[in-house]
Protein backbone atom coordinates (compact mmCIF):
# COMPACT_ATOMS: atom_id res chain seq x y z
CA UNK A 1 0.00 0.00 0.00
CA UNK A 2 1.41 3.35 -0.96
CA UNK A 3 0.21 6.35 0.89
CA UNK A 4 -1.48 8.95 -1.21
CA UNK A 5 0.35 12.22 -0.75
CA UNK A 6 -2.05 14.78 0.61
CA UNK A 7 -1.73 18.45 -0.27
CA UNK A 8 -0.58 20.34 2.76
CA UNK A 9 -3.28 22.79 3.64
CA UNK A 10 -2.94 25.61 6.05
CA UNK A 11 -5.41 27.98 7.51
CA UNK A 12 -5.41 31.65 6.53
CA UNK A 13 -4.29 32.62 10.01
CA UNK A 14 -1.33 30.28 9.79
CA UNK A 15 -0.43 31.57 6.33
CA UNK A 16 -0.52 35.15 7.61
CA UNK A 17 1.60 34.29 10.64
CA UNK A 18 4.17 32.54 8.47
CA UNK A 19 4.27 35.50 6.06
CA UNK A 20 4.86 37.86 8.96
CA UNK A 21 7.63 35.65 10.34
CA UNK A 22 9.26 35.51 6.91
CA UNK A 23 9.13 39.27 6.43
CA UNK A 24 10.49 39.89 9.94
CA UNK A 25 13.33 37.47 9.28
CA UNK A 26 14.20 39.23 6.00
CA UNK A 27 14.08 42.69 7.56
CA UNK A 28 16.14 41.75 10.62
CA UNK A 29 18.77 39.94 8.56
CA UNK A 30 19.51 42.95 6.34
CA UNK A 31 22.68 44.66 7.56
CA UNK A 32 21.28 47.86 6.04
CA UNK A 33 18.43 47.82 8.61
CA UNK A 34 20.79 47.89 11.54
CA UNK A 35 23.22 50.31 9.90
CA UNK A 36 20.40 52.74 9.13
CA UNK A 37 18.87 52.53 12.60
CA UNK A 38 22.25 52.83 14.32
CA UNK A 39 23.34 55.67 12.07
CA UNK A 40 20.09 57.52 12.65
CA UNK A 41 20.47 57.22 16.43
CA UNK A 42 24.06 58.48 16.24
CA UNK A 43 23.16 61.43 13.99
CA UNK A 44 20.22 62.27 16.24
CA UNK A 45 22.46 62.34 19.32
CA UNK A 46 25.03 64.55 17.56
CA UNK A 47 22.32 66.99 16.43
CA UNK A 48 20.69 66.95 19.88
CA UNK A 49 24.08 67.84 21.37
CA UNK A 50 24.36 70.74 18.92
CA UNK A 51 20.85 71.96 19.75
CA UNK A 52 21.59 71.66 23.49
CA UNK A 53 24.73 73.77 23.16
CA UNK A 54 22.73 76.34 21.21
CA UNK A 55 20.06 76.17 23.95
CA UNK A 56 22.62 76.78 26.68
CA UNK A 57 23.80 79.85 24.77
CA UNK A 58 20.21 81.00 24.67
CA UNK A 59 19.84 81.21 20.89
CA UNK A 60 16.96 78.72 20.57
CA UNK A 61 14.46 80.99 22.26
CA UNK A 62 13.26 78.19 24.55
CA UNK A 63 14.68 76.48 27.60
CA UNK A 64 12.39 73.47 27.52
CA UNK A 65 14.36 70.21 27.43
CA UNK A 66 11.47 68.65 25.52
CA UNK A 67 11.40 71.21 22.68
CA UNK A 68 15.19 71.31 22.32
CA UNK A 69 15.56 67.53 22.59
CA UNK A 70 12.98 66.88 19.89
CA UNK A 71 14.23 69.57 17.47
CA UNK A 72 16.71 67.12 15.94
CA UNK A 73 13.91 64.72 14.95
CA UNK A 74 12.98 66.79 11.91
CA UNK A 75 16.43 65.92 10.51
CA UNK A 76 16.70 62.41 11.95
CA UNK A 77 13.47 61.42 10.19
CA UNK A 78 15.62 61.10 7.03
CA UNK A 79 16.97 57.86 8.50
CA UNK A 80 13.48 56.45 8.95
CA UNK A 81 12.54 57.43 5.40
CA UNK A 82 15.60 55.55 4.14
CA UNK A 83 14.73 52.50 6.25
CA UNK A 84 11.22 52.34 4.79
CA UNK A 85 12.53 52.68 1.24
CA UNK A 86 15.23 50.05 1.78
CA UNK A 87 12.73 47.57 3.21
CA UNK A 88 10.58 47.84 0.09
CA UNK A 89 13.25 48.31 -2.60
CA UNK A 90 15.75 45.68 -1.41
CA UNK A 91 13.37 43.13 -2.96
CA UNK A 92 14.18 44.52 -6.38
CA UNK A 93 17.98 44.38 -6.24
CA UNK A 94 19.22 41.02 -7.42
CA UNK A 95 15.89 39.30 -7.91
CA UNK A 96 14.89 38.61 -4.29
CA UNK A 97 11.34 39.44 -5.35
CA UNK A 98 11.03 36.21 -7.38
CA UNK A 99 11.96 34.07 -4.38
CA UNK A 100 9.61 36.07 -2.19
CA UNK A 101 6.63 35.68 -4.51
CA UNK A 102 7.33 32.01 -5.15
CA UNK A 103 7.16 31.41 -1.41
CA UNK A 104 4.24 33.79 -0.83
CA UNK A 105 2.16 33.97 -4.01
CA UNK A 106 -0.59 36.03 -2.43
CA UNK A 107 0.79 39.47 -3.07
CA UNK A 108 -1.54 41.56 -0.95
CA UNK A 109 -0.83 39.34 2.05
CA UNK A 110 2.91 39.50 1.43
CA UNK A 111 3.07 43.30 1.16
CA UNK A 112 0.78 43.79 4.16
CA UNK A 113 3.01 41.43 6.16
CA UNK A 114 6.02 43.50 5.08
CA UNK A 115 4.44 46.71 6.34
CA UNK A 116 3.42 45.04 9.61
CA UNK A 117 6.92 43.64 10.12
CA UNK A 118 8.36 47.07 9.43
CA UNK A 119 6.02 48.65 11.99
CA UNK A 120 7.07 46.06 14.59
CA UNK A 121 10.76 46.87 14.02
CA UNK A 122 10.35 50.63 13.75
CA UNK A 123 8.15 51.37 16.77
CA UNK A 124 10.78 50.54 19.43
CA UNK A 125 13.53 52.12 17.32
CA UNK A 126 11.53 55.33 16.94
CA UNK A 127 10.75 55.44 20.66
CA UNK A 128 14.45 54.99 21.52
CA UNK A 129 15.54 57.66 19.01
CA UNK A 130 12.92 60.14 20.24
CA UNK A 131 13.71 59.55 23.90
CA UNK A 132 17.49 59.68 23.37
CA UNK A 133 17.49 63.33 22.36
CA UNK A 134 15.20 64.40 25.21
CA UNK A 135 17.18 62.47 27.85
CA UNK A 136 20.47 63.92 26.57
CA UNK A 137 19.10 67.47 26.58
CA UNK A 138 17.48 67.11 30.00
CA UNK A 139 20.73 65.78 31.47
CA UNK A 140 22.80 68.55 29.91
CA UNK A 141 20.46 71.38 30.79
CA UNK A 142 19.98 70.16 34.38
CA UNK A 143 18.38 72.81 36.52
CA UNK A 144 18.46 75.36 33.71
CA UNK A 145 15.64 73.55 31.94
CA UNK A 146 12.10 74.80 32.17
CA UNK A 147 10.13 72.15 34.09
CA UNK A 148 7.56 70.20 32.05
CA UNK A 149 4.93 67.81 33.33
CA UNK A 150 5.46 64.11 32.77
CA UNK A 151 2.11 63.89 30.99
CA UNK A 152 3.30 66.48 28.48
CA UNK A 153 6.54 64.55 27.91
CA UNK A 154 4.65 61.27 27.42
CA UNK A 155 2.26 62.88 24.93
CA UNK A 156 5.06 64.43 22.90
CA UNK A 157 7.18 61.28 22.90
CA UNK A 158 4.31 59.04 21.82
CA UNK A 159 3.44 61.60 19.13
CA UNK A 160 7.00 61.55 17.77
CA UNK A 161 7.14 57.75 17.90
CA UNK A 162 3.85 57.40 16.01
CA UNK A 163 4.95 60.09 13.51
CA UNK A 164 8.25 58.35 12.75
CA UNK A 165 6.60 54.92 12.45
CA UNK A 166 3.88 56.20 10.09
CA UNK A 167 6.47 58.10 8.03
CA UNK A 168 8.47 54.88 7.67
CA UNK A 169 5.34 53.03 6.47
CA UNK A 170 4.58 55.81 3.97
CA UNK A 171 8.17 55.56 2.71
CA UNK A 172 7.84 51.78 2.32
CA UNK A 173 4.60 52.23 0.35
CA UNK A 174 6.23 54.79 -1.95
CA UNK A 175 9.26 52.51 -2.25
CA UNK A 176 7.00 49.61 -3.29
CA UNK A 177 5.47 51.83 -5.97
CA UNK A 178 8.73 53.33 -7.29
CA UNK A 179 10.85 50.13 -6.84
CA UNK A 180 14.17 51.97 -7.19
CA UNK A 181 16.00 52.93 -4.03
CA UNK A 182 17.64 56.10 -5.30
CA UNK A 183 14.56 57.46 -7.03
CA UNK A 184 12.33 56.76 -4.01
CA UNK A 185 14.83 58.38 -1.64
CA UNK A 186 15.06 61.47 -3.85
CA UNK A 187 11.27 61.82 -4.12
CA UNK A 188 10.65 61.36 -0.40
CA UNK A 189 13.52 63.47 0.92
CA UNK A 190 12.81 66.17 -1.65
CA UNK A 191 9.25 66.25 -0.38
CA UNK A 192 10.03 66.12 3.35
CA UNK A 193 12.92 68.57 3.31
CA UNK A 194 12.34 71.00 0.45
CA UNK A 195 8.85 70.98 -1.06
CA UNK A 196 6.93 70.28 2.18
CA UNK A 197 8.46 73.05 4.32
CA UNK A 198 8.15 75.59 1.49
CA UNK A 199 4.50 74.73 0.82
CA UNK A 200 3.83 74.97 4.57
CA UNK A 201 5.04 78.57 4.54
CA UNK A 202 3.05 79.68 1.52
CA UNK A 203 -0.20 77.73 1.20
CA UNK A 204 -2.73 77.25 4.01
CA UNK A 205 -4.01 73.94 2.59
CA UNK A 206 -0.55 72.41 3.09
CA UNK A 207 -1.35 71.79 6.75
CA UNK A 208 -3.35 68.73 5.69
CA UNK A 209 -0.40 67.16 3.85
CA UNK A 210 1.32 64.22 5.57
CA UNK A 211 4.41 66.06 6.77
CA UNK A 212 2.67 69.08 8.25
CA UNK A 213 -0.18 67.01 9.73
CA UNK A 214 2.42 64.72 11.27
CA UNK A 215 4.39 67.64 12.67
CA UNK A 216 1.23 68.81 14.44
CA UNK A 217 1.37 65.57 16.44
CA UNK A 218 4.40 66.74 18.38
CA UNK A 219 5.76 70.08 17.19
CA UNK A 220 4.58 73.17 19.08
CA UNK A 221 2.46 75.07 16.54
CA UNK A 222 1.19 78.60 16.68
CA UNK A 223 -2.03 78.97 18.65
CA UNK A 224 -4.75 79.80 16.21
CA UNK A 225 -8.18 78.40 15.64
CA UNK A 226 -7.49 76.86 12.26
CA UNK A 227 -4.36 74.96 13.35
CA UNK A 228 -4.44 71.16 13.24
CA UNK A 229 -4.59 69.66 16.76
CA UNK A 230 -2.33 66.71 17.65
CA UNK A 231 -5.28 64.29 17.52
CA UNK A 232 -6.43 65.57 14.12
CA UNK A 233 -2.84 65.42 12.91
CA UNK A 234 -2.56 61.79 13.99
CA UNK A 235 -5.83 60.95 12.21
CA UNK A 236 -4.75 62.74 9.03
CA UNK A 237 -1.35 61.06 8.94
CA UNK A 238 -2.92 57.64 9.60
CA UNK A 239 -5.36 58.26 6.75
CA UNK A 240 -2.50 59.24 4.40
CA UNK A 241 -0.59 56.10 5.40
CA UNK A 242 -3.59 53.81 4.81
CA UNK A 243 -4.33 55.40 1.44
CA UNK A 244 -0.72 55.12 0.28
CA UNK A 245 -0.41 51.51 1.43
CA UNK A 246 -3.70 50.72 -0.37
CA UNK A 247 -2.38 52.30 -3.58
CA UNK A 248 0.86 50.34 -3.20
CA UNK A 249 -1.11 47.11 -2.68
CA UNK A 250 -3.23 47.76 -5.76
CA UNK A 251 -0.19 48.55 -7.89
CA UNK A 252 1.64 45.52 -6.54
CA UNK A 253 -1.23 43.15 -7.40
CA UNK A 254 -1.75 44.49 -10.90
CA UNK A 255 1.79 45.10 -12.15
CA UNK A 256 4.43 42.61 -13.23
CA UNK A 257 7.12 42.40 -10.64
CA UNK B 1 38.09 64.33 -25.85
CA UNK B 2 36.65 60.92 -26.70
CA UNK B 3 36.62 60.10 -22.99
CA UNK B 4 34.62 63.28 -22.42
CA UNK B 5 32.17 62.33 -25.16
CA UNK B 6 31.81 58.85 -23.65
CA UNK B 7 31.07 60.28 -20.23
CA UNK B 8 28.56 62.73 -21.66
CA UNK B 9 26.83 59.90 -23.50
CA UNK B 10 26.67 57.77 -20.33
CA UNK B 11 25.32 60.68 -18.32
CA UNK B 12 22.65 61.53 -20.88
CA UNK B 13 21.43 57.93 -20.95
CA UNK B 14 20.55 57.88 -17.24
CA UNK B 15 16.86 58.57 -16.52
CA UNK B 16 17.71 60.00 -13.08
CA UNK B 17 19.90 62.61 -14.73
CA UNK B 18 16.89 63.90 -16.66
CA UNK B 19 14.90 63.98 -13.42
CA UNK B 20 17.78 65.93 -11.87
CA UNK B 21 17.76 68.44 -14.73
CA UNK B 22 13.98 68.88 -14.46
CA UNK B 23 14.22 69.32 -10.67
CA UNK B 24 17.03 71.84 -11.08
CA UNK B 25 14.95 74.08 -13.33
CA UNK B 26 11.47 73.50 -11.85
CA UNK B 27 12.23 73.71 -8.10
CA UNK B 28 13.67 77.25 -8.07
CA UNK B 29 11.33 78.69 -10.72
CA UNK B 30 8.11 77.28 -9.23
CA UNK B 31 9.08 78.35 -5.71
CA UNK B 32 10.08 81.77 -7.05
CA UNK B 33 6.66 82.03 -8.69
CA UNK B 34 4.88 81.21 -5.42
CA UNK B 35 6.99 83.57 -3.28
CA UNK B 36 6.88 86.34 -5.85
CA UNK B 37 3.08 86.26 -6.01
CA UNK B 38 2.96 86.26 -2.18
CA UNK B 39 5.28 89.29 -2.19
CA UNK B 40 3.12 90.99 -4.82
CA UNK B 41 0.09 90.43 -2.58
CA UNK B 42 1.95 91.96 0.36
CA UNK B 43 2.97 94.98 -1.73
CA UNK B 44 -0.56 95.65 -3.03
CA UNK B 45 -1.92 95.33 0.52
CA UNK B 46 0.69 97.87 1.55
CA UNK B 47 2.40 95.56 4.02
CA UNK B 48 5.65 95.85 2.10
CA UNK B 49 6.97 98.45 -0.28
CA UNK B 50 9.69 96.64 -2.19
CA UNK B 51 10.66 93.10 -3.06
CA UNK B 52 13.76 91.97 -1.13
CA UNK B 53 17.25 92.26 -2.56
CA UNK B 54 17.53 88.46 -2.60
CA UNK B 55 14.32 87.80 -4.57
CA UNK B 56 15.07 84.97 -6.96
CA UNK B 57 18.51 84.29 -5.51
CA UNK B 58 17.03 82.79 -2.37
CA UNK B 59 15.12 80.29 -4.51
CA UNK B 60 18.18 79.50 -6.61
CA UNK B 61 19.89 78.41 -3.39
CA UNK B 62 17.26 75.63 -3.08
CA UNK B 63 17.60 74.64 -6.72
CA UNK B 64 20.97 72.98 -6.05
CA UNK B 65 18.99 69.82 -5.29
CA UNK B 66 19.13 69.22 -9.05
CA UNK B 67 22.91 69.30 -9.24
CA UNK B 68 23.20 67.28 -6.03
CA UNK B 69 21.31 64.44 -7.74
CA UNK B 70 23.43 64.96 -10.86
CA UNK B 71 26.72 64.73 -8.97
CA UNK B 72 25.67 61.72 -6.93
CA UNK B 73 24.09 59.72 -9.75
CA UNK B 74 26.95 60.53 -12.12
CA UNK B 75 29.28 58.28 -10.12
CA UNK B 76 26.97 56.02 -8.08
CA UNK B 77 25.53 54.61 -11.33
CA UNK B 78 29.00 53.25 -12.10
CA UNK B 79 28.88 51.12 -8.97
CA UNK B 80 25.29 49.87 -9.37
CA UNK B 81 25.39 46.06 -9.49
CA UNK B 82 23.25 44.50 -12.19
CA UNK B 83 21.04 41.59 -11.21
CA UNK B 84 22.54 38.09 -11.26
CA UNK B 85 20.81 37.04 -14.47
CA UNK B 86 22.36 39.89 -16.43
CA UNK B 87 25.78 38.91 -15.21
CA UNK B 88 26.01 40.79 -11.93
CA UNK B 89 28.33 43.30 -13.57
CA UNK B 90 29.06 46.89 -12.76
CA UNK B 91 29.51 49.74 -15.20
CA UNK B 92 32.79 50.77 -13.61
CA UNK B 93 34.63 47.62 -14.78
CA UNK B 94 33.61 48.34 -18.37
CA UNK B 95 34.49 52.03 -18.04
CA UNK B 96 37.94 51.29 -16.67
CA UNK B 97 38.57 48.68 -19.36
CA UNK B 98 37.84 51.33 -21.97
CA UNK B 99 39.77 54.08 -20.17
CA UNK B 100 42.51 52.38 -18.14
CA UNK B 101 43.98 55.61 -16.79
CA UNK B 102 41.94 56.21 -13.67
CA UNK B 103 42.95 59.82 -13.37
CA UNK B 104 41.88 60.52 -16.94
CA UNK B 105 38.58 58.75 -16.31
CA UNK B 106 37.93 60.78 -13.17
CA UNK B 107 38.92 64.06 -14.86
CA UNK B 108 36.54 63.33 -17.73
CA UNK B 109 33.75 62.61 -15.25
CA UNK B 110 34.46 65.79 -13.27
CA UNK B 111 34.51 67.88 -16.46
CA UNK B 112 31.25 66.37 -17.73
CA UNK B 113 29.47 66.99 -14.45
CA UNK B 114 30.88 70.51 -14.12
CA UNK B 115 29.83 71.46 -17.67
CA UNK B 116 26.35 69.94 -17.27
CA UNK B 117 25.79 71.69 -13.92
CA UNK B 118 26.99 75.01 -15.34
CA UNK B 119 24.53 74.72 -18.24
CA UNK B 120 21.78 73.69 -15.82
CA UNK B 121 22.58 76.62 -13.52
CA UNK B 122 22.44 79.11 -16.39
CA UNK B 123 19.09 77.72 -17.56
CA UNK B 124 17.68 77.68 -14.02
CA UNK B 125 18.89 81.21 -13.24
CA UNK B 126 17.40 82.55 -16.47
CA UNK B 127 14.07 80.79 -15.86
CA UNK B 128 13.86 81.84 -12.20
CA UNK B 129 14.74 85.47 -12.86
CA UNK B 130 12.31 85.45 -15.78
CA UNK B 131 9.51 84.16 -13.53
CA UNK B 132 10.29 86.83 -10.93
CA UNK B 133 10.23 89.59 -13.56
CA UNK B 134 6.97 88.34 -15.08
CA UNK B 135 5.14 87.90 -11.76
CA UNK B 136 6.33 91.07 -10.06
CA UNK B 137 6.32 93.21 -13.20
CA UNK B 138 7.59 96.71 -12.53
CA UNK B 139 7.92 95.99 -8.82
CA UNK B 140 10.64 93.43 -9.43
CA UNK B 141 14.14 94.41 -8.36
CA UNK B 142 15.80 95.76 -11.51
CA UNK B 143 18.42 93.52 -13.04
CA UNK B 144 21.52 95.59 -13.64
CA UNK B 145 25.28 95.37 -13.87
CA UNK B 146 25.37 94.41 -10.16
CA UNK B 147 23.61 91.17 -10.92
CA UNK B 148 26.25 89.87 -13.32
CA UNK B 149 28.76 88.88 -10.59
CA UNK B 150 25.90 87.51 -8.46
CA UNK B 151 24.61 85.32 -11.29
CA UNK B 152 28.16 84.13 -11.95
CA UNK B 153 28.21 83.31 -8.23
CA UNK B 154 25.05 81.23 -8.64
CA UNK B 155 26.65 79.23 -11.44
CA UNK B 156 29.84 78.73 -9.39
CA UNK B 157 27.80 77.63 -6.37
CA UNK B 158 25.85 75.06 -8.39
CA UNK B 159 28.99 73.65 -10.07
CA UNK B 160 30.82 73.41 -6.75
CA UNK B 161 27.85 71.74 -5.06
CA UNK B 162 27.67 69.16 -7.85
CA UNK B 163 31.39 68.48 -7.44
CA UNK B 164 31.03 68.17 -3.66
CA UNK B 165 28.25 65.62 -4.11
CA UNK B 166 30.40 63.85 -6.71
CA UNK B 167 33.48 63.77 -4.47
CA UNK B 168 31.58 62.39 -1.49
CA UNK B 169 29.98 59.68 -3.63
CA UNK B 170 33.35 58.62 -5.09
CA UNK B 171 34.32 57.86 -1.50
CA UNK B 172 31.07 56.16 -0.41
CA UNK B 173 30.41 54.41 -3.76
CA UNK B 174 26.71 54.36 -2.97
CA UNK B 175 24.24 57.13 -3.60
CA UNK B 176 21.78 56.92 -0.72
CA UNK B 177 23.86 58.38 2.11
CA UNK B 178 25.29 61.41 0.23
CA UNK B 179 21.84 62.11 -1.19
CA UNK B 180 20.21 61.95 2.23
CA UNK B 181 22.82 64.14 3.90
CA UNK B 182 22.96 66.73 1.13
CA UNK B 183 19.20 66.97 0.50
CA UNK B 184 18.50 67.21 4.23
CA UNK B 185 21.02 70.03 4.29
CA UNK B 186 19.23 71.90 1.49
CA UNK B 187 16.10 72.24 3.64
CA UNK B 188 14.75 75.64 4.64
CA UNK B 189 16.73 75.66 7.88
CA UNK B 190 19.96 73.89 7.02
CA UNK B 191 22.03 71.91 9.50
CA UNK B 192 25.07 74.02 8.70
CA UNK B 193 23.05 77.17 9.42
CA UNK B 194 22.15 75.74 12.84
CA UNK B 195 25.84 75.05 13.44
CA UNK B 196 26.60 78.75 12.92
CA UNK B 197 24.49 79.33 16.04
CA UNK B 198 27.03 77.31 18.02
CA UNK B 199 30.29 78.42 16.48
CA UNK B 200 31.02 81.23 14.03
CA UNK B 201 33.52 78.88 12.37
CA UNK B 202 30.57 77.06 10.78
CA UNK B 203 30.21 80.08 8.50
CA UNK B 204 33.22 78.71 6.66
CA UNK B 205 31.59 75.36 5.87
CA UNK B 206 31.32 74.94 2.08
CA UNK B 207 27.62 75.73 1.64
CA UNK B 208 27.48 78.60 4.14
CA UNK B 209 30.54 80.22 2.56
CA UNK B 210 29.36 79.46 -0.97
CA UNK B 211 25.97 81.16 -0.72
CA UNK B 212 27.75 84.42 0.10
CA UNK B 213 28.66 84.58 -3.56
CA UNK B 214 25.10 85.64 -4.38
CA UNK B 215 23.01 86.02 -1.20
CA UNK B 216 23.36 89.48 0.31
CA UNK B 217 21.29 89.20 3.49
CA UNK B 218 21.42 86.02 5.60
CA UNK B 219 18.78 86.03 8.33
CA UNK B 220 20.13 86.46 11.88
CA UNK B 221 23.73 86.35 10.82
CA UNK B 222 26.26 88.97 11.78
CA UNK B 223 29.41 87.44 10.33
CA UNK B 224 30.43 89.32 7.20
CA UNK B 225 32.12 87.35 4.44
CA UNK B 226 32.67 89.04 1.10
CA UNK B 227 31.43 87.22 -2.03
CA UNK B 228 35.00 86.69 -3.21
CA UNK B 229 36.16 85.22 0.12
CA UNK B 230 33.09 82.97 0.19
CA UNK B 231 33.88 81.73 -3.30
CA UNK B 232 37.52 81.09 -2.44
CA UNK B 233 36.58 79.20 0.73
CA UNK B 234 34.21 76.96 -1.21
CA UNK B 235 36.85 76.47 -3.95
CA UNK B 236 39.28 75.30 -1.29
CA UNK B 237 36.76 72.79 0.13
CA UNK B 238 35.96 71.39 -3.31
CA UNK B 239 39.63 71.14 -4.31
CA UNK B 240 40.58 69.29 -1.12
CA UNK B 241 37.64 66.90 -1.43
CA UNK B 242 38.34 66.15 -5.10
CA UNK B 243 42.04 65.52 -4.38
CA UNK B 244 41.08 63.06 -1.62
CA UNK B 245 38.56 61.43 -3.95
CA UNK B 246 41.17 61.16 -6.73
CA UNK B 247 43.73 59.57 -4.39
CA UNK B 248 41.13 57.09 -3.10
CA UNK B 249 39.90 56.32 -6.60
CA UNK B 250 43.36 55.68 -8.05
CA UNK B 251 44.55 53.55 -5.14
CA UNK B 252 41.49 51.45 -4.24
CA UNK B 253 40.27 48.39 -6.09
CA UNK B 254 37.45 49.47 -8.36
Amino acid sequence: MTTIPTLATRTHAREAAQALAAELSKLLSLPATWLTLGGTLAVNLILATAFTIAGLQGSTGTKSALDIGLASISYAQAGFVILGVLAACSEYTGGQIRTTLTAMPRRALQLSAKHLALAIVVLPAAAITAASGVVLTAAALGDAAVPVTSGHVAAALSGVTAYLALTTLISAAVGALVRQTLAAVVILLGYFFIVGPLLRDHTPAAKYLPDSAGFAMWFPVADNASAVTPAQGALLLTAWTIVLIAVALLGYRRRDS
Amino acid sequence: MRTLAAEASKLASLPSVWIALAAGVLVPSVIAGITASATLGAITRGAKTLAGVDTGYQELAFGVVGVIILGVVGISSEYFTESAESGGGRQVTTSLTAVPSRLRFLLAKISTIAITSALLAITAAATTMGVVQVVLGERAPALGADDVPRLVGVVCYWVYTALLAFGITVLTRHGVIPLAVLIANTSVVTVTYLLTKITPLANYLPDMAGVRMFIRKLADNTVEISPLTGGLVMTAWVTVLLVIAAIAFTRRDA
